[in-house]
């Protein structure tokens, strides 16, 4: 197989139309459900502060107003994209709204909206409009029925990442040979429907532990597969399922249950969409002459690659840092590390007067809801930007050049807490940056 | 490769129907019950100690009724003393504010609407010249137990001052309509959990909005604000203060606040050993502790740091007012401090964290 076949043969769109389709449609979804558990007020609206992004300080949360709007447009972007409809402009909107709400508040960050926004960024960049779509109605001569192979592999490439990279990320002392945190989590679910009583049993923890790991490590292959693909499939639906009633973790399982749909083979995907024609009285234009050869523009294979290096690359660079990357988080985000630890804090901060020598005890809740507080306890840059802005809040509150201590007990994995931060260090002093932070407490 | 992955699969199943034949055997199973858990806190917590309220309540009612027909010296101490029952009674009551007592019963949390502190002197008193005894406002700091307590203490003990204070009609009635505010108040949530207990045993799961979720962070916000309201802020502790602020003391007119933080920490400890007030033992926090990982170090640390809060507690001088104390000689009530603050990640992230309690509602991450 030449490797050019990768990127430049012709293969059917099928299995992209689907993807966008379904894609587009849970967006929809996903974004009508945040405004409707009222998380936009929770999240954004309402807490007095907000965690920055490292580089994305500039990021501010807008008037109320222009937030529900953001909302809005996210779901007609979301929409457009599932209909095909002035295609690549709502992937553009889709993607900068996504992404914008994103950056809004670091304590929300999830690996699934760092998939998400990668997957809206893409997008941009893939002809998912050329069949089946409002825009080929509108212009037919954009009609085809091939698109060069990169545009779906690269979709195929960044779920194997997930799962890959999330399955590397379990083989850890603790999750392999202690069952943690399953042996945690597992039994505060032994209310759940049917299997509840099985989640009691230390054996079952490792069982899924290991389960978990293998599947992690070896679904994408599966999938690939052609001939173990259908139970590979059922596999992802019965493990989602699993997952998603367990844990509070949103829309994620319909999301990796829909997206990796794209493996199956144009066949199966023609199948649906051909019913779907029929159901909806939409008729494809259908010219089946034989493709050429796409070629890509140099640029475009410039960015891909330098995209694929970035995602093969970027989680590993906890290995330039000291210390366990558990205790520490230095180099754990965007590193697809789900589900890995359990892992609390209670942080209590102390902001004194260096003139009076007085020195008061915060109450988090005053600036942080529960969320935010429970993130911000036991991650380190966190902490770092509540006391700069603790800082910066008291000194406008009359205290003279506040000095902000911390003391804060973290539990990893059920040990018994100590604390992460030295408790005698001014944090107002320190700056984040991507050096080692000596100040953690090894 | 097909094989490979159907037998893994299959293998799943084999060992799930495994372990559901060996229901009755007990080795390596975090075998905990949680509706027994609940059920020992509905029972033996909750509604004792509301029942226990309600009686102490109806002392106090009788009493009030008594002191406003004629008021005299002796009337007053047996009011006074009845105030004091059921001030106490209402230690082992206020950290249950979920469920019936907050959002689904009550339209504020049952503490908010009787048990705020400070109390607003100026309301109060706006409130008796214009007859008002309609306690319905937002203005929940002219009403409860303490603004009853306002009304019926002397901060200087001057039985006399309170004594004339009561030749205005208006006082009595106000005083009077409080404590059947108190007495409407606590019949009600009484009423509520008689329809609410069944639901909140079969809650018995573990995230949020869970009775165990919704029970736990009531319980941690409870001992939050003996460490924060009751110790902190009078102290001048909490950020901000320029100086201590003794009258921001719980219980500040009749000086019984060191007696109350006594008592509501029993009601803390209580909760966590899962006993009841009468010494009756129970399942609580602590039983749930020993059947899951980590947790036997988390108990021992806890049990120690009760006991060193109990001795910080007990070098405290009982027959002098906290207020005081925090002006003239706060050294004994800053070790206190201390040692509450080392209680609290015992009693918050340590606990939840091992228990697997969910406490927000926002998504985590998938997996």
């Amino acid at each position: 197989m030449e490797i050019r076949n990768l990127y430049e043969k012709p293969i059917s769109i099928a299995p992209l139309i689907t993807f966008r389709v379904i894609f587009g449609a849970m967006m929809a979804f996903s974004a009508i459900r945040f405004m409707a558990l009222g998380w936009i007020e929770d999240h954004f609206i309402r807490p007095k502060f907000h965690f920055k992004y490292f580089g994305f300080f500039w990021v501010e949360v807008l008037p109320d107003f222009y937030l529900y709007a953001i909302h809005i447009l996210m779901i007609i972007s979301a929409l457009g994209v599932m209909l095909g409809a002035f295609y690549r402009l709502s992937a553009v909107l889709l993607f900068l709204t996504f992404t914008y709400t994103e950056l809004l508040d670091l304590t929300y960050y999830l690996n699934h909206y760092y998939f998400v926004s990668i997957v809206c960024g893409l997008l941009i960049f893939l002809p998912a409009n050329r069949c089946f779509s409002v825009d080929v109605l509108l212009k037919p001569q954009i009609y085809s029925e091939f698109v060069p192979a990169w545009t779906i592999n690269i979709l195929k490439f960044q779920l194997g990442i997930v799962y890959f990279y999330a399955g590397i990320a379990k083989i850890n002392e603790d999750w392999l040979f202690h069952a943690l945190p399953l042996k945690i989590w597992l039994p505060a679910n032994d209310q759940l429907f049917l299997i509840g009583n099985l989640l009691k049993y230390e054996a079952t923890a490792y069982f899924f532990s290991w389960t978990g790991m293998l599947y992690d490590c070896t679904i994408v292959f599966f999938l690939i597969y052609p001939k173990t693909r259908f139970l590979a499939y059922l596999a992802v639906i019965f493990f989602h399922v699993i997952t998603g009633l367990m844990f509070q973790i949103g829309v994620f399982p319909l999301v990796m249950i829909g997206s990796t749909l794209i493996f199956f083979s144009e066949k199966w995907h023609w199948r649906w969409i051909d019913f779907l024609c029929r159901k909806i009285n939409f008729s494809l234009l259908k010219d089946s002459k034989k493709q050429k050869n796409f070629v890509l523009k140099p640029i475009v294979l410039f960015f891909l690659g330098v995209h694929i290096i970035f995602q093969i690359l970027f989680p590993f660079r906890h290995l330039f840092y000291d210390g366990n990357l558990f205790w520490t988080e230095e180099g754990y985000r965007f590193s697809w590390r789900v589900m890995l630890m359990e892992k609390a804090g209670t942080a209590t901060f102390y902001v004194k007067d260096s003139k009076t020598g007085r020195e008061g005890e915060v109450v988090n809740a005053d600036f942080l809801n529960p969320h935010q507080e429970k993130q911000m306890a036991m991650q380190p840059d966190m902490i770092l930007q509540f006391a700069h802005f603790l800082a910066d809040h008291y000194a406008k509150k009359g205290i003279y050049k506040p000095e902000v201590r911390a003391e804060i007990y973290v539990t990893l994995n059920a040990k018994p807490s100590r604390l992460l931060v030295d408790p005698s260090i001014d944090l107002s002093k320190i700056e984040d940056t991507f050096e080692q932070k000596m100040w953690i407490l090894k | 490769m097909k094989t490979t992955f159907f037998r893994l699969f299959l293998g799943f199943f084999i060992i799930n129907a495994f372990f559901s034949c060996q229901k009755n055997n007990d080795a390596g199973k975090a075998d905990f019950d949680r509706k027994a858990m609940l059920e020992n806190f509905a029972n033996n917590l909750i509604i004792p100690a509301y029942t226990d309220l309600q009686g102490k309540i109806s002392v106090l009612q009788a009493a009030t009724n008594q002191f406003t027909q004629n008021p005299d010296q002796n009337k007053l101490l047996v009011l006074q003393n009845a105030w004091e029952e059921t001030y106490v009674a209402w230690q082992f009551a206020n950290a249950y504010n979920f469920g019936v007592a907050a959002e689904e019963g009550l339209k504020n949390s049952l503490i908010n609407e009787i048990g705020t502190f400070p109390v607003n002197e100026t309301k109060i008193n706006a409130n008796i010249a214009n007859n008002n005894t309609n306690l319905t406002d937002p203005n929940r700091d002219a009403r409860g137990f303490l603004a009853a307590e306002y009304l019926i203490f002397d901060q200087k003990n001057n039985q006399n001052t309170i004594l004339n204070n009561f030749s205005d009609a208006k006082r009595k009635s106000y005083l009077l309509a409080l404590v059947n505010h108190l007495k409407s108040k606590t019949d009600e949530i009484i009423l509520a959990w008689n329809g609410y207990k069944s639901s909140f045993v079969a809650n018995a799961g573990t995230d949020v909005g869970s009775s165990t979720s919704q029970f736990y962070n009531e319980f941690v916000k409870s001992y939050e604000s003996i460490k924060n309201y009751k110790v902190a802020l009078p102290l001048g502790k909490s950020l901000g203060q320029t100086q201590a602020l003794p009258n921001r003391v719980e219980a500040f007119y009749s000086g019984k606040s060191l007696k109350m933080i006594n008592e509501h920490l029993t009601a803390i400890e209580n909760i966590w050993y899962g006993k009841a007030k009468n010494g009756q033992e129970g399942i609580g926090f602590k039983k749930y502790l020993e059947s899951v990982e980590g947790g036997n170090a988390l108990i021992l640390s806890t049990q120690s740091q009760f006991l060193a809060v109990k001795n910080a507690f007990a070098k405290i001088p009982q027959n002098v007012s906290l207020s005081q104390q925090i002006t003239e000689s706060p050294k004994n009530i800053e070790n206190f401090y201390v040692e509450l603050q080392k209680l609290n990640r015992f009693l918050k992230s340590d606990l939840s964290s091992l228990l697997g309690i969910a406490i927000t509602y926002s998504s985590g991450d998938g997996d």
